[in-house]
């Protein structure tokens, strides 16, 4: 009977596990789980009735401390046989009954975009638009989608170059209209703004962790523990003359992650 | 065997063998009765672990309370199941507790040397009572935030220091900006943890001085050896009253807040009532006279007395007693022997017209809606239940009392008490032997 019910109480357990897994109806987690405990009361219930009786025994009022030297009855330290394991694995049969519910809180992992979308105007942090020329050649500003100052994930920091000194893949052909060009403030290697820009070597420095990442060739690192480039916002200019951003970045951006998209 | 090397490495260390033996083998007494202190136990262990889940989803924040609520069990069905067996396990815990202590109260449980465990036995159940509450508020619809209006209205009732507490936990005027951060800390924090540590307390006691038993041998205590008798007789206990609260939680809603609105003070639901256990404060709030006064100019509202002044008595009473009831019985000697309810008809009697009172304002908690239903004026119903009170609880005491006197004059016609118990003493070799104990 306890082993009939113990095994009744493992797969109701697991059962409420992969209810809840598949999101099913309040009624059939809440029934399968009753089923789970009363199988647990059962098999004990018929455990401890099957124990030869053992009321009645007398132990006396007025002793208070461990009496070691007496012999630990036989069947207090009997090795656990094939229903001791049952009994574990009715254990870990409820410990998952209890850690699915907290898996059904997440959310699918995975980065979400950032608040950059096609025609989006750049602006700086007090929510200026910037055009074309608002720069001069050498600056560096924080901008970020007009109407999401502040965004997460959003942060970008718009440069304005020479001309000619940006290497340009054939990919990323007029994305950086004028010498302005623009990458991700978040650090892909732990997630910090990547706030300093060392001028002299077109270098963006990340004060956390010191990674480096070269402005001239697609923000690749060149030194320092981050592992992937810094993605770029392809620009573009629109009839105002205002910078606006062609889509989102062309990679998610921050720290990488399990779950991370390829 | 992995248990077995974990045993050892344990005993070699820290020498827990000694200490496994003493528990194992430590005999306790057992009947039925015994297993509703274990059930509120068991709740108890429910409310933690459903707890910790909701922790995840609830936002305390007067603007996101509400809707923080409603999207966990919109979200996902376990969600909603979650907010179900935790609110069920809640009001069977307290339930539980008062069944407990009532058996402990007609068994006589509570004598010395036991009256400190008693004492806080009483307070884990006005702690209980207060996470209930507590806990009841924080989704923040409609009614709950009409339950925090009265019990803001209750301690501005407390002369001198009401105000200043008010104050003090809403962050400024009710519904101040800090209510529900205050009330979420006292909810999941020093409420919580408050009743864990006066549970650590009461469950010690128990073990270190064993617990109280039917059979008449006050040297000895009779019962079960606890592994593997009584402890699995535990595991049934845990079992069963887990799938109690869970199979409620499945076929019964409780507290349906997504109709009842999130709260604002123009607005109230009806009927307005509170959880069980809150509903004989409210009964009496219903009831209570319409007095007020004036102390060197300043009132004294009608809600303090059966909001404030009642309860406190209450409560102070029964902290008391176990003293009460030694000096009533001019009794002030040590027992472990339980005293069958039916040997002393006059504690069942006050004990049932304590019970009594407090069902009647319970049953007040609700006049509107048996008004409603019984096509009667609530205003007779107020003034019925304002003389059941003092009348029908003495009348309830009275006939408690009368029928456990009759009953216990049928156990002893039919030879009950003499009944020979079997008692099996433990010999110094370990084993067994039989020995005769003549109950009085």
């Amino acid at each position: 009977m306890t082993r009939i019910a113990l095994f009744g109480a493992i797969l109701a357990a697991l059962g409420v596990g992969i209810a809840a897994a598949l999101h099913a109806e309040v009624a059939v987690l809440g029934w399968l789980a009753t089923l789970a405990f009363l199988a647990v009361a059962v098999a004990a219930g018929a455990a401890a009735k099957s124990l030869r009786a053992s009321s009645g025994l007398i132990e006396d009022r007025h002793d208070r401390g461990p009496s070691m030297l007496e012999p630990l009855p036989p069947d207090v330290v009997s090795r656990p046989g094939a229903l001791g394991r049952l009994w574990m694995y009715a254990v870990g049969a409820f410990a998952i009954m209890g850690v699915v519910p907290f898996v059904a809180l997440a959310r699918r992992p995975g980065r979400r975009g950032t608040a950059w979308s096609s025609g989006a105007r750049l602006v700086t942090s007090d929510g200026k638009a910037v055009k074309a020329d608002s720069l001069v050649v050498g600056a560096i500003e924080t901008v970020f989608p007009q109407g999401r100052t502040g965004a997460p994930e959003s942060a970008t920091l718009l440069l304005r170059l020479q001309d000619d000194v940006l290497r340009v893949g054939p990919d990323r052909a007029g994305w950086a209209p004028r010498g302005n060009v623009a990458y991700s403030k978040i650090c892909t290697h732990a997630g910090c703004p990547v706030a300093i820009y060392r001028h002299a070597s077109y270098e963006l420095y990340c004060p956390c962790h010191q990674s480096v990442f070269d402005v001239l060739d697609a923000a690749r690192p060149v030194s320092g523990p981050a592992t992937r480039a810094l993605p770029q916002l392809a620009l573009d200019i629109d009839s105002a003359g205002y910078l606006i951003a062609r889509g989102d970045f062309s990679e998610p951006v921050g720290p990488d992650e399990w779950w991370r998209p390829a | 065997m992995i248990t077995r090397r974990i045993g050892r490495f344990f005993d070699e260390r820290l020498g827990t063998n000694a200490a496994l033996r003493y528990f194992a083998t430590k005999i306790y007494p057992d009947h039925w009765s015994f297993y509703l202190g274990e059930f509120a136990l068991y709740a108890f262990g429910l409310l933690v672990a459903t707890g910790i889940w909701l922790t995840f989803v609830y936002d305390a924040s007067q603007s996101s309370a509400y809707s923080s609520v409603v999207a966990l069990s919109r979200s996902a069905p376990v969600g909603y199941l979650m907010r179900q067996v935790h609110h069920w396990s809640a009001v069977t815990f307290v339930a539980a507790i008062l069944l407990h202590m009532a058996r402990i109260f007609f068994t006589a449980a509570f004598r010395k040397p036991r009256e400190v465990n008693w004492v806080v036995g009483v307070s884990m159940l006005a702690l209980a009572s207060l996470a209930g509450f507590t806990g009841y508020s924080l989704p923040f619809d409609a009614l709950a935030g009409t339950g925090l209006r009265i019990a803001d209205s209750v301690m501005l009732a407390v002369p001198l220091v009401g105000g200043w507490a008010a104050d003090v936990l809403n962050g400024g005027s009710y519904p101040g900006p800090m209510l529900l951060p205050h009330l979420y800390t006292l909810h999941v924090y020093f409420l919580p943890v408050a009743i864990a540590v006066l549970l650590s307390l009461h469950l010690g006691m128990i073990i270190y001085q064993k617990h109280t038993q039917f059979v008449p041998d006050p040297a000895h205590v009779v019962g079960r050896r606890f592994w593997p008798d009584y402890a699995l007789r535990m595991i049934a206990a845990l079992g069963f009253s887990a799938a109690v609260i869970v199979a409620l939680a499945a076929s019964v809603e409780i507290n349906p807040i997504e109709n009842f609105g999130t709260y604002h003070d123009w607005t109230v639901p009806n009927p307005a009532a509170p959880d069980w256990y809150a509903a004989f404060l409210d009964g009496a709030l219903r009831l209570g006279p319409a007095w007020e006064f004036r102390i060197a100019g300043h009132p004294v509202p009608a809600i303090f007395w059966p909001g404030v002044v009642m309860p406190l008595v209450v409560f102070l009473f029964a902290i008391c007693w176990p003293w009460i009831d030694a000096r009533f019985t001019r009794d002030r000697a040590k027992h472990d022997v339980l005293v069958p309810p039916t040997f002393a008809p006059w504690r069942v009697g006050f004990g049932v017209a304590l019970l009594f009172a407090g069902f009647v304002l319970t049953l007040a908690a609700s006049d509107d809606q048996q008004a409603f239903t019984l096509h009667v004026p609530v205003e007779n119903l107020v003034v019925f239940y304002r003389i059941a009170l003092p009348v029908g609880s003495v009348i309830a005491g009275c006939l408690a009392g009368l029928f456990a006197r009759e009953l216990r004059a049928r156990d002893t016609q039919h030879g009950k008490e003499s009944e020979r118990v079997v008692v099996l003493r433990r010999t110094a070799s370990g084993g067994f032997a039989e020995e005769d104990t003549q109950s009085t």
